[in-house]
């Protein structure tokens, strides 16, 4: 193979939350091919079409090379040292005259640890704010936030090898094939196999065709499905009483609960059939081992981390955490969503989720890095923006990361960056967001540069440069150090390596991460001094006080939206196998030749009565905003319910999302939206002359 | 239970086929229709070994360990049987196989068909091309039939995109009904490209990089 190419490299996937570690091959300096490594933990010697091919946009055309500056309405081509200097004067300008908090920043969860790390004490050490979030905010902040109030700690219960060990499975709003294939596909193999499999979505996904048991509930219930399963769980005697007694609290508050939610309740609450709910649970308790998947179709609701604590008591009611097969395992969505925040770039914790007032480890970093630091939580991104409209917030950083695209209710988007008297974004296109920055700085793609992601099995992996950055483009980490100097606080990182090691002296729970320690199979955290690491947690206790797991006896409540006479279907928002995310990568690769538009999915039955055709464009409008898109007419979706992804900037769906979200952590809810659909009438050809009146009265 | 490779004692459980054996050893035997992400096929009899009392050469890919069993890797029956195996194999190709692949590689390790044209000259694939998909090409008269794309397909991905079609010479692969990938059910994840040992599929990118130019879909 080696004679094809001048180099490879192995490397993670820098697509979604799986990780899987990839052997990049290059050639004349370009990406030639990629292949999945044999060895690869997450992957095993597999991985999808995004992973192996998708990888043209390095060098595509579009990709920024040289800084740019907005002038006269503009922008144009600058020198790093200007555009550097431009930051450095704005951002000390603002500083002076608003105060620090009037400056926020965002870290990317497409970015490295390292990056993300130097990125939040850019804004908490250089310009003096805890005003710096990250992107899991919409779309995971939930799961970390109730797996920590259940168990303790901030990631899955186990790893991707407990699919493999469970006898069954439950999957809630995940659609793992199109969202993750790798796991989707191990799921598959595992379900080959004999693992009995219970999918719950609105949507009928691809798993559900190798499952034993589908379940479509109304989007917005997860509650009651939760509450439901775990009501049959008590009523049938499947509780694992020994562990409920022996390492858990409160469940006699949640016993007293479950009675409310009887399969016949929750079948009217949610639309589940009883004897399906009643199946689903048995299938769920009566198994040895069994896990709990679940995806954005659980967290990005009004009480999407309400879900997860719900989800978290079933696992405790049956003692199906702590043993191999027997995990909860949230899908994270893009690469680094697990270590973005793992490495406190968060408005309100610094590295492992340890609190910004906490005054012992806000002096820890005070000593290394030498700067007093805020002891006040910053803005969390939704507020960012709701403070740039009250004229609060005057500048911000974003770096790797389109809000104008992804982040809900775009028009309040639109609005914030258009107050904002200063906005830098560091990217590696021009996006819907750049469009309003005032300096733009070229950044590398993840191919080009070096650190680590850490996976959804909390696994910290290598990241390797396979590539150059392309012309005057520069690595993260280098262009961070770059602004941080020039504000007058030299942080003096020599390599990726470096950070970690800081990261790790920092943190006792990744004390014994190094890049040399993680090599070719990862570490997955809490990591001891010693370098040993934890594939599965909670085998003999939970991370909280008194090392009990946590019951929340939460009822159901209503979704922030519902359907009405005026806006009658419910959307529900998801992605494709081909495209990730906003699409910027994806849509700049031949993955467009696989799929080069976006389509509402609409059940037959309401697009016949909507006078609705397959392909034909229809107008979707919501509370806040309308969008035009292509119909597709398929019986994957239940009737009553639209679907469509957000991959497509030109469709704009988040035009559509309200300001609804989670009430725990602000995370949108993203998933529940009230829409009319409509068929966009053609303008005929010509108005035939209407025949002459005849003559009456 | 005990085994002994090529002279050497090493300790073995049921679930080991000879294989995991020889390969844990460090030692190694050619391997064709094999690939560790699968379910053991033994299709091709290219890993042939020889065990004491057995009465002819064994697939070292699909033969469970025993107890005391005594393994020859360098068996010269079955070193000469599986030799003629890809010596076939190569016959039935119009062109030798390209220097990376498996199939090179396993032909160069057995000595075969490096010295001038193999034996047995006869009727050779024809060139049949698919470029259709955005990165996957089909290049049918390069097929061996080991069948690892297809269990590629249904093992790891699970999208029972390919088949196995026709017998004896016209033995072959198909995506879907033989209409192309992009009228499968593929999902593009390319395992078949990966494992294939002699760029049957391969990427179309790196048909380019090798210089060949785009071909017209030929079916």
């Amino acid at each position: 193979m080696s004679a094809r190419f001048d180099s490879t490299v192995t490397t993670t996937c820098g697509y979604c939350g799986v990780g899987c570690r990839l052997e990049a091959h290059a050639r004349d300096g370009r990406i030639a091919s990629i292949s999945p490594a044999q060895d690869g933990p997450a992957n095993r010697g597999h991985t999808c079409l995004k992973g192996r091919f998708a990888h043209q946009f390095s060098r595509n055309r579009d990709r920024l090379t040289a800084p740019l500056i907005r002038e006269y309405g503009g922008f144009r081509i600058a020198t790093w040292e200007e555009a550097i200097h431009k930051i450095s004067t704005e951002l000390n300008r603002i500083k002076s005259q608003y105060g620090p908090d009037a400056i926020a920043g965002l870290a990317s969860s497409r970015a490295t640890n390292e990056d993300c790390y130097a990125m939040a004490r850019l804004m908490r050490a250089a310009i003096g704010t805890n005003n710096i979030d990250n992107c899991s905010r919409v779309c995971h902040s939930p799961t970390s936030f109730a797996l920590r109030k259940s168990f303790g700690l901030s990631g899955a219960t186990g790893s991707f090898a407990d699919i493999d060990a469970a006898r069954a499975a439950i999957i809630i709003g995940a659609n793992p094939t199109e969202g993750h294939p790798v796991v989707g596909a191990r799921i598959k193999q595992a379900t080959l196999r004999g693992l009995r499999l219970v999918t719950i979505d609105p949507r009928r996904i691809e798993l559900a065709d190798y499952g034993v048991l589908h379940l479509s509930p109304r989007p917005g219930t997860n509650a009651a499905v939760m509450l439901g399963l775990a009501h049959v769980v008590a009523r049938d005697g499947l509780t694992d009483d020994q562990f409920i007694e022996r390492r858990t609290e409160g469940y006699a508050e949640v016993e007293a609960l479950l009675a409310l939610y009887t399969p016949e309740a929750v079948q009217e609450i949610t639309g589940i059939p009883a004897a399906d709910l009643e199946a689903a649970a048995h299938i769920y308790a009566e198994a040895s081992e069994a896990s709990i998947l679940w995806g954005l179709g659980v967290t990005e609701h009004k009480y999407g981390s309400e879900v997860v604590r719900l989800i978290c008591n079933l696992a405790m009611m049956t003692g199906n955490v702590g043993r191999p097969g027997a995990a909860l395992l949230p899908l994270r969505g893009q690469n680094n969503v697990q270590g973005s925040s793992d490495m406190g770039a968060l408005p309100d914790t610094y590295t492992a989720y340890r609190p910004v007032g906490d005054e012992q480890v806000a002096n820890s970093f005070e000593q290394r890095w030498g700067v007093p630091l805020s002891r006040e939580k910053g803005y969390k991104i939704p507020e960012m923006f709701d403070a740039a409209v009250a004229g609060k917030l005057k500048a911000m950083y974003i770096f790797g990361e389109d809000v104008a695209q992804t982040d809900p209710n775009t028009t309040h988007v639109v609005k914030a960056l258009e107050s904002l008297e200063f906005l830098v974004c560091q990217d590696i296109f021009e996006t819907e967001t750049t469009k309003f920055a005032d300096v733009i700085l070229p950044a590398s793609a993840f191919l080009e540069k070096s650190g680590t992601f850490t996976n959804a099995e909390r696994r910290f992996q290598l990241v390797a440069p396979a590539i150059d950055p392309p012309g005057g483009a520069k690595p993260d980490l280098e262009i961070i150090q770059l602004v941080s100097s020039a504000l007058g606080h030299e942080m003096g990182y020599g390599s990726s390596a470096e950070v970690m090691d800081e990261i790790a002296a920092m943190t006792p729970e990744y004390g014994g991460v190094s890049h040399e320690r993680i090599g070719r199979h990862g570490l997955q955290w809490p990591v001891a001094a010693d370098g040993t690491d934890s594939p599965i947690l909670y085998a003999d206790e939970f991370s909280l006080r008194g090392g009990k797991g946590s019951f929340a006896a939460l009822p159901y409540k209503q979704p922030g939206d519902a359907a009405d006479d005026e806006f009658p279907l419910i959307l529900v928002t998801g992605r494709r196998l081909q495209h990730y995310n906003a699409g910027t990568m994806t849509r700049r690769t031949a993955n467009l030749e696989l799929l080069d538009r976006e389509s509402l999915e609409i059940h037959p039955e309401d697009a016949e009565r909507l006078w609705i055709a397959d392909g034909q464009k229809v107008s979707v409008r919501s509370r806040v905003g309308r969008i035009e898109v292509e119909a597709k007419v398929t019986e994957r979706i239940e009737p009553g319910h639209v679907f469509t992804t957000f991959h497509f900037p030109e469709v704009r769906t988040n035009l559509l999302i309200g300001s609804s979200a989670d009430v725990n952590t602000s995370c949108p809810e993203y998933k529940v939206v009230a829409v009319d659909v409509r068929p966009i009438a053609e303008q005929p050809a010509y108005t035939p002359a209407l025949a002459e009146p005849a003559l009456s009265s | 239970m005990r085994v002994e490779i090529d002279g050497s004692e090493l300790e073995v459980t049921p679930e080991q086929t000879l294989l995991d054996a020889i390969r844990a050893t460090g030692g190694d035997v050619s391997t064709l229709c094999f690939d560790a992400r699968q379910a053991p096929f033994g299709a091709c009899r290219v890993c042939l070994v020889g065990v004491e009392g057995a009465p002819g050469p064994l697939p070292a890919c699909t033969t469970p360990c025993r107890d005391g069993m005594r393994i020859d890797t360098r068996d010269e029956t079955a070193l000469r049987v599986a030799a003629a195996v890809v010596e076939l194999v190569l016959s039935e190709l119009p062109e030798p196989p390209a220097a990376h692949t498996e199939l090179a590689t396993v032909a160069s390790r057995l000595g075969v068909g490096i010295d001038g044209p193999v034996r047995w000259p006869g009727p050779t694939h024809e060139r049949r091309h698919d470029e259709r998909h955005p990165y996957l090409a089909l290049q049918h008269e390069l097929c061996i039939s080991c069948g690892r794309c297809v269990r590629a397909c249904d093992e790891v991905q699970g999208a029972f995109a390919l088949t196995a079609t026709g017998r004896g010479f016209s033995a072959n692969i198909a995506a879907g009904l033989d209409a192309g990938f992009r009228d499968s059910t593929c999902v593009s994840c390319g395992a078949c490209a990966d494992t294939c040992p002699t760029d049957a599929i391969t990427e179309i990118t790196l048909l380019r990089l090798n210089g060949q130019p785009p071909q017209e879909s030929t079916r």
